[in-house]
């Protein structure tokens, strides 16, 4: 049996088992789905081969699954980053309820994950990606009570819009091209955006949906938000990339040929992709809920992606692709990083706690390594992103406003970055996190494994590049040559992040030597009570850390920003269809002499225009 | 081997060069403010008894592992970006690493040392410091968008990425960068200003109202190493400047004297950049956050712009 | 005895007389005899199902006359595959049914198994018939048992709801009788292979008129708007299986009619776009309608008609993709539907509040009927890998062959529409604290067994629909062919 077919069935016969085995045995539930994930990555990454194709018939379609290189490397982001996520779940669910449906569901998931890259055809994409949508449903409610207009709801009926869209055009494409392979639609320019361009625009709303662009990013930051943390990381870091992965594949006609159609699209998207990347840094850096803030971030970083995606050239797409695998990685250990906090502390609202670095020094290193790879300065692997997208922007792409609109997106980015951090681990202690003890070890071995990720593309990218570089290959791209260690752009110039690394390395151990040593008998360690605080004192029980409206002078400079609030907007249009919705409703007016009037008068009209209506 | 000798010499030695300069344009900038002030003001060393005074001070307070390391960080930043600048336009002492970085990696390595210094200072408990630092990163938000339009305009303008290569047209042309995009000068002139942090932006650390905001609890070898790395920074923010606007330095051949004279050259062009902010502080009252902010994103912005449209049109 | 397509009529029938008589003698007669009847009426369906796909129809002539002066009954492939998934779902429905204890207010077992009986002899003949008037007289024999089923358990509301059902249904009597009258004139015949071959000799007018006549009271059978008022009062206060069985047998036998009558016996233009266009009214008014409900019932009832109005939508597009796409969603909204009252209905019967407020949280009550209602939901929205998915999938690539975009994104909206009631149900079931008074009545095993067959069906073919898809397609050729169902029967 294929390969592929294999890994499916064990991903959602070890949903189904999980399931089952919760009502035996609680402990059991969790190892079962790490077993599970364990053995599908493992035959995946032994058995499981580039070029790989299973072909059958169902029901009259012929369905087609196979793995080039551009599914091989979304495959490392999601069984990856979801082996990393149930390891870290073991910890984290530990002690709650319905564990069972908790990780059928995201066995589920996984499976719709996996199913959807190596999709080949339509038909099963879109099985796929709704299986998916409905698996991640069910976890998105897992941690509801009491509010139904909640955000599972919106959740779904953005999804189903973007669905459907894409089912439309999945329809069309068979219409139109009579196939429903992606590779023979591809080639006979279904995406081309010169005719029947509402295809590629239903596809792009589709799969933009999931990827939270503007203005259809609503769902996004409570869904991230209320999801419990574990699955947060894979839903944020794994499946928002499934949209990437849709993105890329129908501008792949686009970035060959370079046609008009297709030039105003890529425009129309990368703006909105910069204006997500805006709206989602400055709501983030008002947040005081440290998952409501991460989950903000995550939006804006999707917009980065977005942006790197539509600009078509070689930096650009090549920088959409490394983001996605490292956005996976230090959001899914700054996710994880909220999680621990959150069972160790109780919460994460940071008027509430501070100070944890004491209490929680592993979890706050991984903090600290993924929040300076977010904000993408060197040399970590953030920056990497970063210097592609701005070299994309300005040398290739000519997209020079957009290049500084991001630049204010990344440079805002800072400013949330420092309050995560801040917020959490600095500042004086809370007296209630007094007993509260670092995250267990099969908690921090996956937050620690994404934080080298992080450090190790910021000195060897090549690692990330030659994957990236086969992928788009097959999407079309001629062959192109990375180097493992340097960045260079067209113009010529180059960055060489070794020797940065080196560099930068060296002059820490002998800064940190000098200072450590010299004077060290004089050298007196304090807590963070004991401060210069002029005259006043500190007494028992006070916490003096600065955490309410954080960033208030900016907020204020901003303020006409501010002012453009989308879910409002959405949130207005559901309460009048809904009221007209009811107001509709009330042509059953369950009185049975209406219903007769109803039906004669629709006879007499039916013969009155008789004429009209049947010839 | 000769060559890393070579090398790691070149470095140590641009490093000193750096602190000596930086420290002493510190003090400059201490007797300037003085004698406007009709006052006799600071001996122009002043800084470096101020140095070796907390160097020898007997008691040094570390709050945190953080707090410890915050003043490396800003080291390595200032001396990070200080190689990857060219100080010399030709030659073989003071090369460094200038041809293995470009411009966005300089930008964001000079976010690098705030962040190290951010963290220290929550670290410290102190509210003051956590407050500085929300102001500070505030202002960069403001001031580092017309500096970003500037450095934009340039790259477009000549195609290029890479200091040297700036450096390299206006050595050939002879005409000084400022004159070819003077928009571009505008906009980061006044971004310095921001960066700086002189009057009117010096609300992030405000002596009187927040303690110092971010270094109010450091002290000792740690405001010490600070001090040194501010220093070395400023020279650093002075000497792209100049590479950028005004030609570099390093005109005068490859001999010895060749090299003192280009590295007074640099001095000189260093200082007379410097002035601008010195004396702009000298007469500014301090501007409230939010309004250094606005400021930043009008009249330097619109420079910015104009200067990117110079670029692309002209 | 050989097996011939009557016997589907008469066994209930007989059964329904049986039951009166035997349940003199042992009381659970009533109970068990249907159970047999169904089983016979499956195993009918297998003995004949093979000989209608190899042999393209059986017609069977009653008492001896030949058509068309006799009555005839007719099982061609679509028929048949009507009448075996409606034996099936009934057999179901029953042992669903078997420990059902009817709210005995006034009511006995014997009469509610005898009317049920009725009602389902009543459906297969009008399935199966191939005489117009033969059709009228089922017509009123499922009238008749609907309308006392209805009002079974003898409260206000169910008679209430009973008298609109009883005042429509008279309607589409008359109105019925009115179009047979104008065609026997017109045609001198009341077989419908001989009509539909002397129509083209009929004048338009005439045609049209009776036509209309037919769509109208074929309309209100098959729950069409604006004629289907009386359905959600019916399907809500009727007993919990006859709701099943509502939704599951008579709506088929309604949509079966008046597909029959369009396709087979008139030849009128236009009848295709009139179903489309009236199809998504149906559709688009229920489901909206179906959003502000509260009672758990009416909630379900509206959305079958909106999935009624579906089927019509993809009868009116009328390619051979679409007509297939249309018989499996009635095969599938048949299940499914019949899957969701009998969970739902057991919701009901734990809590005290029949609100949909009483749903809340009684997962934790009820976990394997939760665990049901959720998948049949999803099934019925469209989610794959549900069976669900595959006829709505036909339905819009049939509109897409012939560029109907606005019509696919009309049916796709109202998707998210039912997607929002459904789902907001389920995250009811499972995620909301139970604050209603409840008394706990657990499902006996008979009903987990059915809930389980109609369930493992929906899982089943949602991932393999080869296992129907030939039996499908021979389905939706045979109604296409009009000329030979003609040429079969009048040989």
């Amino acid at each position: 049996m294929n390969t592929l077919t294999i890994i499916l069935l064990i991903l959602t016969i070890g949903a189904a088992f999980t399931y089952f085995i919760n009502a035996v045995n609680h402990k059991l539930t969790a190892i079962s789905a790490f077993v599970t994930i364990t053995i599908a990555t493992g035959y995946f990454f032994g058995l499981a081969e580039l070029g790989d194709q299973f072909k059958f018939a169902l029901g009259d379609f012929s369905m087609q699954w196979g793995l080039n290189a551009f599914s091989y490397y979304f495959i490392y982001i999601v069984l990856g980053l979801s082996w990393l996520a149930l390891l870290y779940s073991i910890a984290y669910m530990e002690g709650k309820a319905r564990l069972g449906y908790y990780y059928g569901a995201f066995l589920l998931t996984i499976a719709g994950m996996f199913g959807v890259v190596i999709s080949q055809d339509f038909i099963s994409l879109f099985i796929f990606w709704e299986i998916m949508t409905w698996a991640s449903f069910l976890l998105v409610i897992y941690n509801y009570y009491y509010n139904i207009k909640t955000e599972g709801m919106k959740y779904m009926i953005f999804s189903a819009i973007g669905a459907y869209a894409m089912l439309t055009a999945i329809v069309f494409i068979h219409h139109y091209y009579g196939t429903f392979l992606i590779g023979e639609a591809l080639s006979k320019g279904a995406f081309s955006f010169n005719q029947h361009i509402f295809i590629p625009i239903f596809l792009l709303l589709g799969f933009g949906i999931k990827a939270a662009v503007m203005p259809f990013h609503v769902w996004a930051p409570g869904a991230y938000a209320k999801t419990p943390m574990s699955f947060t990381a894979v839903f944020s870091g794994a499946l928002s990339k499934m949209g990437i992965f849709g993105i890329a594949l129908v501008f792949s006609t686009y970035y060959i040929t370079h046609n008009a159609g297709g030039f105003i699209a890529s425009q129309i998207l990368a703006w909105m992709g910069g204006i997500t990347a805006v709206m989602g840094t400055i709501y983030a850096l008002i947040q005081t809920d440290a998952k409501r803030l991460l989950a903000y971030s995550s939006v804006a970083q999707l917009g980065y992606i977005v942006v790197g995606l539509s600009t078509g050239t070689k930096l650009g797409i090549m920088a959409a692709l490394y983001l996605a695998v490292l956005h996976a990685a230090f959001k899914g250990a700054l996710f994880m990083v909220a999680g621990a906090v959150e069972k160790q502390a109780g919460t994460t609202d940071m008027t509430k706690i501070s100070g944890l670095i004491k209490r929680m020094p592993w979890t706050f290193l991984v903090a600290l390594i993924s929040i300076i790879t977010l904000a993408g300065v060197p040399p970590l692997g953030g920056f990497v992103g970063k210097w592609l997208i701005y070299e994309a922007l300005i040398t290739e792409s000519n997209n020079y406003f957009l290049a500084i609109v991001i630049f204010f997106s990344s440079t805002a980015a800072f400013l949330y970055s420092y309050r995560f951090l801040f917020g959490l681990f600095l500042g004086q202690e809370e007296e209630d996190t007094k007993d509260v003890k670092e995250a267990p070890v099969t908690m921090l071995i996956p937050m620690l494994m994404l934080s080298f990720v992080s450090i190790i593309t910021g000195v060897m990218p090549g690692l990330v590049f030659n994957p990236a570089a086969k992928a788009m290959n097959a999407l079309g791209f001629a062959d192109t040559n990375w180097d493992m260690t340097s960045l260079s752009n067209i113009w010529g110039n180059t960055t060489d992040l070794s020797l940065i690394g080196i560099f930068i390395i060296i002059v820490f151990i002998l800064g940190f030597a000098v200072l450590t040593l010299k004077g060290r008998k004089k050298t007196k360690s304090v807590g963070t009570k004991d401060i210069s605080s002029s005259g006043e004192l500190w007494k028992e029980g006070e916490n003096w850390t600065f955490q309410q409206d954080f960033f208030k002078p900016f907020q204020r400079a901003a303020a006409p920003l501010y002012k453009f609030d989308m879910d409002k907007i959405w949130s207005d249009m559901g309460n009048a269809l809904e009221a007209f919705f009811g107001f509709f409703r009330k042509v059953y007016t369950g009185n049975g002499q209406t219903y007769a009037i109803y039906v004669i008068a629709f006879l007499a009209i039916l013969l009155i225009f008789k004429d009209y209506i049947f010839n | 081997m000769e060559g890393i000798g070579f090398e790691i010499l070149g470095a140590l030695l641009t490093t000193i060069l750096a602190f000596v300069v930086g420290m002493f344009f510190g003090g400059l900038n201490r007797k300037i403010t003085a004698r406007t002030q009709n006052r006799v003001g600071p001996p122009v060393y002043q800084n470096f008894i101020d140095l070796m005074k907390l160097q020898a001070k007997r008691t040094n307070i570390a709050h945190g592992f953080m707090g410890h390391v915050a003043p490396i960080w800003i080291i390595i930043a200032a001396t990070t970006v200080l190689m990857f600048i060219p100080i010399l336009h030709d030659g073989l002492w003071f090369r460094n690493l200038t041809f293995r970085g470009d411009l966005i990696f300089l930008l964001y390595m000079m976010v690098f040392g705030s962040l190290g210094m951010a963290l220290g200072a929550g670290q410290s408990g102190n509210p003051n410091s956590a407050i500085g630092v929300s102001r500070g990163l505030s202002q960069m938000v403001g001031f580092e968008i017309p500096f970003v339009l500037a450095l934009v305009s340039l790259m477009i303008q000549f195609q290029t990425t890479s200091i040297q290569d700036l450096m390299a047209y206006q050595h050939e042309s002879g005409q000084w960068i400022i004159f070819a995009n003077p928009f571009a000068f505008l906009a980061a002139i006044l971004s310095y200003l921001g960066m700086f942090r002189y009057s009117p932006f010096d609300i992030v650390g405000a002596p009187a109202e927040l303690a110092s905001g971010p270094i109010s609890e450091f002290g000792g070898k740690y405001l010490g190493t600070v001090m040194t790395g501010g220093s070395i920074f400023t020279f650093v923010k002075l000497v792209l400047m100049v590479d950028i606007f005004f030609g570099g330095a390093g005109n005068f051949g490859t001999g010895f004297w060749g090299v003192v004279a280009g590295l007074v050259e640099l001095v000189v062009k260093t200082f007379i950049v410097y002035l601008i902010p010195v004396f702009i502080g000298l007469v500014s009252p301090r501007f409230r956050t939010e309004q250094a902010i606005r400021f930043f994103w009008k009249w330097p912005t619109v420079f910015g712009v104009i200067a990117v449209l110079w670029a692309v049109f002209l | 005895m050989v097996i011939s397509p009557v016997h589907y009529i008469v066994a209930p029938l007989l059964a329904a007389f049986a039951i009166a008589l035997l349940s003199k003698i042992y009381k659970n007669a009533a109970r068990i005899v249907p159970g047999i009847v169904l089983f016979y009426n499956i195993v009918i369906s297998l003995v004949l199902m093979p000989q209608v796909l190899e042999k393209g129809m059986i017609s069977e002539v009653i008492a001896g006359w030949e058509a068309p002066w006799g009555i005839n009954l007719v099982l061609t492939p679509f028929s048949g595959f009507l009448t075996t998934a409606v034996s099936v779902i009934g057999f179901a429905i029953w042992l669903y049914g078997y420990k059902f204890k009817v709210r005995l207010q006034g009511g006995e077992v014997k009469y509610y198994e005898i009317l049920q009986m009725m009602m389902i002899a009543g459906s297969l003949g009008v399935i199966i018939t191939g005489d117009l008037f033969n059709m009228f007289v089922f017509i009123e024999i499922v009238g008749i048992t609907a309308y006392s089923l209805t009002a079974f358990y003898r409260h206000r509301d169910g008679a209430e709801a009973s008298f609109k059902y009883l005042l429509i249904g008279s309607l589409a009597s008359i109105f019925l009788l009115m179009g047979i009258l104008i065609i026997y004139t017109q045609t001198g015949s009341l077989n419908m292979a001989q009509i539909a071959e002397r129509m083209p000799m009929v004048p338009q007018t005439m045609k049209v008129t009776a036509l209309i006549f037919f769509l109208i009271a074929l309309g209100i059978e098959a729950e069409m708007f604006p004629m289907n008022g009386w359905a959600p009062d019916a399907y809500s206060q009727a007993p919990s299986p006859t709701s099943a069985v509502f939704a599951a047998v008579v709506s088929v036998a309604g949509v079966y009619a008046l597909i029959r009558v369009t396709f087979t016996v008139f030849d009128v233009e236009g009848v295709h776009q009139y179903l489309i266009v009236m199809g998504f009214v149906t559709m688009l008014v229920a489901e909206i309608s179906a959003v502000a409900q509260v009672n758990l019932k009416r909630m379900l009832a509206y959305s079958s008609l909106g999935q009624m109005g579906l089927v019509l939508i993809a009868f009116g597009i009328g390619s051979h993709l679409a007509v297939f796409g249309a018989i499996f969603l009635m095969l599938n909204h048949a299940v499914i539907k019949a899957l969701l009252f009998m969970s739902g209905s057991y919701f009901i019967y734990n809590s005290d509040d029949k609100r949909l407020i009483g749903l809340n949280g009684i997962h934790k009550r009820l976990p394997f009927v939760s665990a049901i209602f959720s998948i049949a939901a999803f099934a019925i929205i469209g989610f794959p890998p549900f069976s669900g998915f595959w006829s709505k999938f036909y339905i819009l690539i049939a509109a897409g062959d012939e560029n109907m975009i606005f019509l696919i994104i009309g049916i796709l909206m109202v998707t998210i529409i039912e997607l929002v009631y459904y789902l907001r149900t389920v995250a009811r079931i499972y995620f909301y604290k139970d604050e209603v008074e409840h008394t706990e009545h657990k499902p006996s095993i008979n009903a987990i067994v059915a809930m389980s067959f109609l369930t493992l069906f929906i899982i089943v073919i949602g991932i393999y629909p080869n296992l129907i898809t030939g039996y499908l397609h021979q389905a939706a050729d045979s109604l296409l062919d009009k000329a030979s169902y003609i040429q079969h029967i009048l040989k």
